[in-house]
This record gives structure tokens, sequence and C-alpha cells, in this order.
């Protein structure tokens, strides 16, 4: 019951959790890589074996990694009305769209079949397995390591002009600055709670009053939020940061065999949820 | 002076994030018990607990184990009016100018006794009051845009945007940080008058021992989420042996007393404050002529 401000609780982007496991120290770059390739043939996927064994593996990857499971399933926590909403969504207006199989139920446009059952249940599996992906991939690698991975990865862009450097920069800032938000948020509801301000316990229909309630936290947010901006400016440009410099990196990462291997298998599973027919 | 205990503080723990890898218990077993239209200082360093501590006093945050009782208010119960707790204990958050919102300096301390659902004509004698409070001209500055303040005006707008609740405890987490000396004083006598002439209870975090030595009428210790020491400022800074083993920062004019001391000078520590100091001093100068003239 204390947790009425704890926001900071729920937020685990930009968090890393060193438990130094196996999948702490692999290379960064494969990691982001193996990543992206399982989460496209999750998110292509449309059988119900395919997404069990995608789940059973997002379950093992944050045992390997000892990261506690709980802390994964409380990414999750907040996304269950979207994915309750999106369920019901599907369930009413998709029939028509993903009308093959067996239909259940018909009345004027809504239409039921075993496929859309099929999309709702596999999507909302599929919601599932990626947040605890990504929980993984940003719990067991820091701000850093991820930068540096998104910008080798990305590299090959620069051949076409593509400011490989300065999306990664902005990338890692956003990132970065996502649990300080959270924390100054979390400072401003105190702030304004301790003059008076409710917030949330106005009747749900009234959303102009709701939105209203929101401006002592919103305003001061942003003015908050221009003078870090500036602040960092600052302290970037005192350190000689200049745009569009060839800059060369303080680590240098070096992928292992254990790398190789775990790009291989994330391949191979990639492999199997794309393209192997599975019966259900 | 004091009056009946107003806040009494007994055995409260608090753990931050439970039940997450974060877990960090910020309070262990704290008590105090502070009376009405005293002004309590807490000191220790940062880490201490002290953030947490005061944020229970107005039920920011609600105790998980021990009890915090505000005016005959049992906050470890469930069902409490926490509206009126809040009306009650006004709290200023560390850089407390963060947090106005509205474009004119009246609006933004009128936000709360709005939120109150006082009528119009109260709540402009409240801002009318607050404003005065602080020592900001209601009828010249009312209508100012906030955004064109200084940093010491804007503070002080925060602190009349508290005290347009008309709380019966005042508290403060580090009132002075970041202010520049003359702006700094203008507070500390702010504060000072609401806790004499108002009969305000005062509750201030800091880390300014001069400040400490200034306003307190009693100093509470915190160290690893628990209270370790309380007295009066005087109690505090003469025991030599406390302040080492919790590494208590004094006001200059105690070191000064305390070297005074060691080079084998008859001086009285507990006189610290700036004027008394000085007056030591003088003694210790015209002794030393003293004996000079007499080898």
């Amino acid at each position: 019951m204390a947790s009425e401000f704890e926001l900071s609780r729920n937020i685990t982007i930009g968090q890393y959790i060193p438990t130094g496991s196996f999948i702490h120290r692999l290379d960064p770059r494969v990691k982001l890589f193996v990543f992206t390739i399982l989460v496209i043939a999750i998110a292509l996927n449309t059988s119900y074996i395919g997404n069990i064994i995608g789940l059973l593996l997002s379950i093992y990857l944050f045992l390997v990694s000892k990261i506690p499971i709980s802390y994964g399933l409380s990414g999750i926590k907040p996304a269950i009305p979207f994915i309750i909403i999106l369920g019901v969504l599907q369930l009413i207006f998709q029939g028509n769209v993903f009308s093959g199989g067996t239909v259940f139920f018909k009345y004027g446009f809504i239409l039921i079949t075993s496929e859309s059952i099929r999309l709702v249940i596999v999507s909302a599996i599929r919601f599932v397995e990626i947040i605890l992906l990504s929980s993984v991939l940003t719990l067991s690698t820091s701000t850093t390591e991820l930068t540096h991975a998104i910008q080798s990865l990305l590299s090959p862009l620069k051949k076409v002009k593509f400011p490989v450097h300065e999306i990664s920069l902005i990338i890692t800032i956003a990132i970065r600055f996502v649990p300080t938000f959270a924390i100054e948020m979390e400072k401003m509801m105190k702030a304004q709670a301790s003059r008076g301000a409710d917030f949330g316990s106005g009747e749900w229909w009234r959303i102009i009053q709701r939105t209203k309630d929101m401006f002592p936290i919103i305003i001061p947010l942003f003015t908050i939020a221009l003078s870090r901006a500036e602040d960092l400016i600052l302290a970037m440009e005192s350190r000689c940061y200049t745009p569009g410099n060839d800059r060369s990196a303080y680590s240098v990462y070096k992928a292992y065999g254990r790398d190789y291997v775990v790009l291989i298998i994330g391949l191979l599973f990639s492999i199997l949820l794309l393209f192997y027919p599975f019966p259900y | 002076m004091p009056g009946k205990p107003i806040l009494e503080i007994e055995n409260l723990f608090h753990t931050y994030m439970k039940g997450t890898p974060m877990e960090h218990e910020a309070l262990k077993g704290t008590s105090m018990v502070i009376s009405e239209g005293e002004c309590i200082a807490i000191i220790g360093h940062t880490g201490s607990g002290k953030s947490t501590l005061i944020q229970h006093f107005n039920g920011l945050i609600r105790p998980d184990s021990g009890k915090v009782i505000v005016d005959g208010v049992d906050l470890s119960k469930k069902r409490i009016d926490i509206k009126a707790l809040r009306r009650k204990v006004g709290l200023v958050f560390q850089n407390p100018e963060d947090q106005i919102f509205e474009k004119l300096i009246g609006d933004d301390v009128a936000y709360g006794p709005f939120k109150l659902g006082l009528p119009l004509k109260e709540v402009r004698e409240r801002v009318k009051w607050a404003m005065d409070m602080v020592g900001l001209n209601f009828e010249v500055m009312k209508d100012r845009q906030t955004f064109a303040l200084s940093g010491g005006q804007k503070r002080k707008v925060a602190l009349a945007g508290i005290l347009a609740l008309q709380p019966k405890i005042l508290v403060l987490d580090e009132p002075t940080a970041g202010l520049d000396p003359r702006s700094r004083n203008e507070l500390l006598d702010k504060i000072k008058y609401l806790n004499k002439m108002e009969n305000l209870t005062v509750i201030f975090v800091s880390h300014n021992m001069e400040e400490v030595a200034y306003l307190a009428d009693r100093v509470y210790v915190m160290a690893n989420g628990s209270d370790v020491l309380s007295g009066t400022p005087e109690e505090i800074f003469t025991d030599k042996e406390k302040l080492q083993d919790y590494q208590i920062g004094t006001p200059e004019t105690v070191q000064i007393l305390y070297r005074l001391k060691d080079m084998g000078y008859n001086v009285d520590i507990a006189a610290f404050t700036i004027s008394e100091a000085a007056n030591e001093i003088i003694k210790v100068l015209a002794n030393g002529k003293g004996e000079n003239h007499g080898e």
C-alpha cells in the first residue's frame, strides 16, 4: 500500500541488473542481433505450438540470466489492459479477415471463427514473449553496451550517409532518461499531492477533468526536461563533443566461440519458427 | 513552551521496492516525539533515511511497520482522511520551485486552497496571507509571471503555495539548498517568524549546521535508517565524542571554539551563536594581551 507513488518500480526499461550470468557476458552485438531475429520470427509465427516454443524459450532465457522471473512479469502487468482490449477488438472485428476454419458464432458483422480465436490467443502469447525477451535483453545489457551494439549493427548504413552515430546517441539518451523522468514524475506527484492535488480519483468518464488534473505534473516535467536537455548539451560540449566527427570507442568488443554458438542457435530457432509447418 | 505532542513516531520501518532485486531498507526502527510549536532539525548523511522519514509525516508513504501518529491520527490505519492530513502537515520538497506550474504567481499560490474547495473570498485572503508571510507583496506580485522570477523568489512562491493550506506542521526538506546567501538568510528569518510568531510546528532537514544552530530548538541525528541521537543544538554540538562517532558536522563557530579549547584557552563551546562566539573570542584576545603585558 506504500507504493501509491512508486512509479519507478514498474519501469524495467533502462535498468540493468548485474548477475554476471552467461547471458550478461555475451557480446552485446550478438545479443541484439539474436533478439531482433527472434522477435521477427515470433511476430510472424501464427501457430500455437510455435508460440509456446517461443514462450518456453523466453522463460528459459530468464532462468539462464539469473534475473528473477518475477521482475520480468512485473513488466507485463501494466500491459495486461492493452492485451485484453486488443484481444476483444480482434475477436469482434477480425473474424471477416481471418475467416478460415470453423465458424463458431455469427451475428451481423460479428463473425467468430477458429482462426480469429487463434489470432487472439496467439497475439496474447506473442505479447508476453516479446516483453519477456526485451526485458532479458535490457536487464542483462547496460545501456552503453546496447548503444555500441546498435551502432555496430547499423554501421553498414554509413555507406549511404545514414547518421548511425547520431541515431544511436539519440536512442541512448532516450533510454537513459526513462528512469530519471520516472523519478522526477514521482517527486512531482508527491509535491503536488502535498498541496492538495489528487490524481485519478475523479470518475473515469470525466476525461477533461482528469486530464486537467495532470497539468500540475506535466507542465513542470516539461520544464525540467528542457532544463535537463540544456545541462546535457553544456556537459557534452564542455567535453568537446562534435557532431559528425569520427570517434573511437572506449571498449572494443570481441566475439568469442560462445557468441558464435549463441548466434547459430538463435538463427536455427528463428528459422524453425519462421519456416517449419507446425500442425497446430 | 513546548505543548502537547503533535507528531509521534514509534519504531518505524520502511523498505523501498519491496519484492524486486532493487529492494532497499531505508528506515530501520526510527522513533521520535515532536511537540506543538517546536522547531526541529533532522540531520544526517545522504542515505540515512531523512527524506523517507519526512514523507511519512503527510502520508505520502505509509508505515510498513511501526507507528506514525499526527495530531492524534494513527497513519498505520488504512482508512484515514488523507486530504485532511495533507492540509494539516505542509510538506515542502527539495527545490520546491520545480513544482510551480501556473503562469501567474497568485494563481499558483491559490492552487492548494482551490483544491480544498474554499470560496473565492477565502482563497484570496489565504493567498494574501501566505504571500505576506514569505515577504511577497500581494498587490504587486500576484499578477507577475512565475517564469520571470529569480531562484530565491520562486522558492518563496512555492513556500507560499504550501502556507496557503494553513498547515499546523510545516516540514521542509533542505529549504535553503542552492540559494544565494541573501535569499537564504531571508528565508531562514521567515521560517523563524512562522515558528515563533504564528506558532507553527516546524520540522526541517538540513546539511547546513549554521542553519541548525540558528533555527532549531531540538535536533535529531539520523544514521543508517534510525535516529541515533537527539537533543538541543548545545547538547549535540558540545558532545565531541558523538560528533566524531557519527561524523556530524558543526557550525564554523563550534569548530573555532574547539580549536581554541585545544590550544588551551578557556572557552565555552555552548556559546556558538555568532555574537556569543564573538564575545568568547574577544575574551580570549583580551586575556591573551593581558598575559603578554604581564610578562
